[in-house]
């Protein structure tokens, strides 16, 4: 019976070790840009995520093409004219937490992500800050960054009649499941 | 002994588990990206978007529809002819004369299910029509085509001292047309179009000519800059009537012109010899020739409206 006990503990223990990858299939992500015509503003729930928690590493991907605006002939101009989407169909972001907090105790860690982050197939190296929350188990990040339209080469036409602003405010939110 | 063989039994169990978290361990550190990948497999099959900017090109509709709760305005005009007797320096090269103005509406009952209604100063022409975008072309190639359905009513609204109009229905003329195009790159985008024309007493009302007309355009864009594409446009009619009479002459409606695309407009800048707007006056009645200097200074302007309600910023 002890050593029943004793194989039990060893095969949870090892178990629990074996689970440091976890991943989410519909992390949603959202763009915002205040313009003076209109506001700029698409979602999609399409993004993926891995999150290694015993290195931290982390990588993130979205659709283009997922991204729904309100007005179909923005969304078009979205994926046609600026960012290219049948050229560069995802933009994503691949990197690692500066310090990866412990995700067997409930809580909410401020993370920092360092990596590259591309978008309209130009690739910058950024260090991104974030929220990681540990709860009941269920670990889930969320971060709120900027991005420069040249920064990514996205260009803005003078031709164009709507204000498009230069920035772009992203919400992206991931639930994780651990990976089996 | 039996101590000792339980002590093995889990001696081996921990090892065997100890190597297996090992393997994990080492295969993790690729498997972030390998998951990723598998993860992040694009979607097939997604519909191709934006094979034409607008509605219409020169003389054709595209296969492209205004989506739901979306209204497009268009206002085409032709001017006269540049070159041939009326032209020249007296009517400023024709910009003096207008051969056709037409203006139109198109609303989005559905992203695919279009309602069309416009008025052609040419024959005082009114039309109301259906355009239903039935097929899309995927990125993933298993539909290669997008095709798009038009049906149309056209209306002579014209006070006549003829008796040609005593039957009410002459003042109808019907037309059909399926447009087949295709994205071939981001540039350049073709399409060609079956038209069945029927017009309830023949017109141009003369002896010998036909009520009933088949006939097939061929239209393309190439893109050369984002938002500026060259675009050419014709339109050939199989009638043994127009293709033997000599007097009136008839000739194919054939226009160039360059697309500039600002946001909600698109602008199309063109040369063609049809005076006319609708396809049910170009292909039935173009009598002016390319080669006696009886084509046009052209424009479209196509502005489109959004009233999908906007809903409440997540911010």
């Amino acid at each position: 019976m002890k050593y029943i006990a004793l194989i039990l503990l060893v095969w949870f223990s090892t178990n629990q070790a074996g689970q440091e990858i976890y991943v989410c299939k519909n992390a949603t992500v959202s763009i915002y840009s205040k313009a003076p015509i209109e506001d700029i503003e698409a979602k999609t729930d399409k993004g993926t995520s891995v999150f290694n928690a015993a290195t931290g590493e982390l990588a993130f991907s979205v659709p283009i093409r997922s991204l729904k605006f309100d007005k179909a002939l923005m969304q078009e101009h979205f994926n046609e004219n600026y960012m290219e989407s049948d050229k560069y169909p995802q933009a994503s972001f691949k990197g690692k937490l500066a310090q990866t907090p412990d995700v067997t105790k409930d809580g909410v860690y401020p993370v920092m992500a360092s990596g590259v982050f591309e978008v309209h197939g130009v690739k910058q190296s950024r260090t991104i800050p974030g929220k990681l929350t540990v709860s009941g188990g269920a670990i889930s990040l969320s971060s709120e960054f900027i991005v420069a339209c040249k920064d990514h080469k996205i260009e803005i036409p003078t031709l164009v009649f709507h204000n498009i602003a230069e920035t772009i405010k992203v919400q992206v939110n991931a639930t994780y499941s651990p990976y089996k | 002994m039996k101590k000792s063989l339980l002590f093995i039994t889990l001696l081996c169990t921990a090892g065997l588990l100890k190597a297996q978290t090992i393997k994990k361990d080492t295969a993790a550190k690729n498997s972030t990206d390998s998951l990723m990948n598998t993860l992040s497999a694009p979607e097939k099959g997604e519909p191709v978007i934006a094979t034409f900017k607008a509605t219409r090109l020169i003389l054709s509709q595209t296969t492209e529809t205004v989506k739901k709760k979306e209204l497009n305005f268009l206002v085409i005009h032709r001017f006269g002819d540049i070159g041939s007797s009326a032209g020249g320096g007296k009517t400023l090269w024709g910009l003096d004369n207008s051969s056709d103005i037409y203006i139109g509406f198109e609303y989005g009952l559905t992203d695919n299910l279009n309602i069309d209604f416009g008025r052609s100063k040419f024959e005082q022409m009114l039309e109301l029509g259906l355009k239903y975008n039935i097929l899309h072309q995927k990125t993933d190639e298993s539909m290669p085509v997008a095709v798009t359905l038009i049906g149309k009513t056209g209306f002579k609204t014209y006070h006549t001292e003829t008796t040609m109009f005593d039957d009410y229905a002459n003042r109808f003329s019907y037309l059909m047309q399926a447009v087949i195009a295709r994205k071939i790159s981001s540039a350049l985008s073709l399409q060609v179009s079956p038209i069945y024309l029927r017009n309830n007493i023949p017109y141009p009302f003369l002896a010998g000519n036909e009520k009933n007309i088949f006939a097939l355009s061929a239209a393309g864009r190439l893109k050369f800059s984002k938002r500026m594409g060259l675009v050419v446009d014709y339109v050939h009619p199989f009638s043994n009537y127009r293709n033997n009479s000599v007097d009136p002459r008839f000739y194919d409606g054939l226009g160039l012109g360059i697309e500039i695309e600002t946001g909600g407009h698109v602008f199309t800048i063109n040369f063609t010899n049809a005076q006319a707007i609708s396809e049910f006056n170009y292909i039935n009645n173009t009598q002016s020739s390319w080669s006696k200097g009886q084509f046009r200074l052209g424009f479209t302007i196509s502005r489109i409206f959004d009233f999908n309600k906007k809903h409440k910023s997540a911010y």
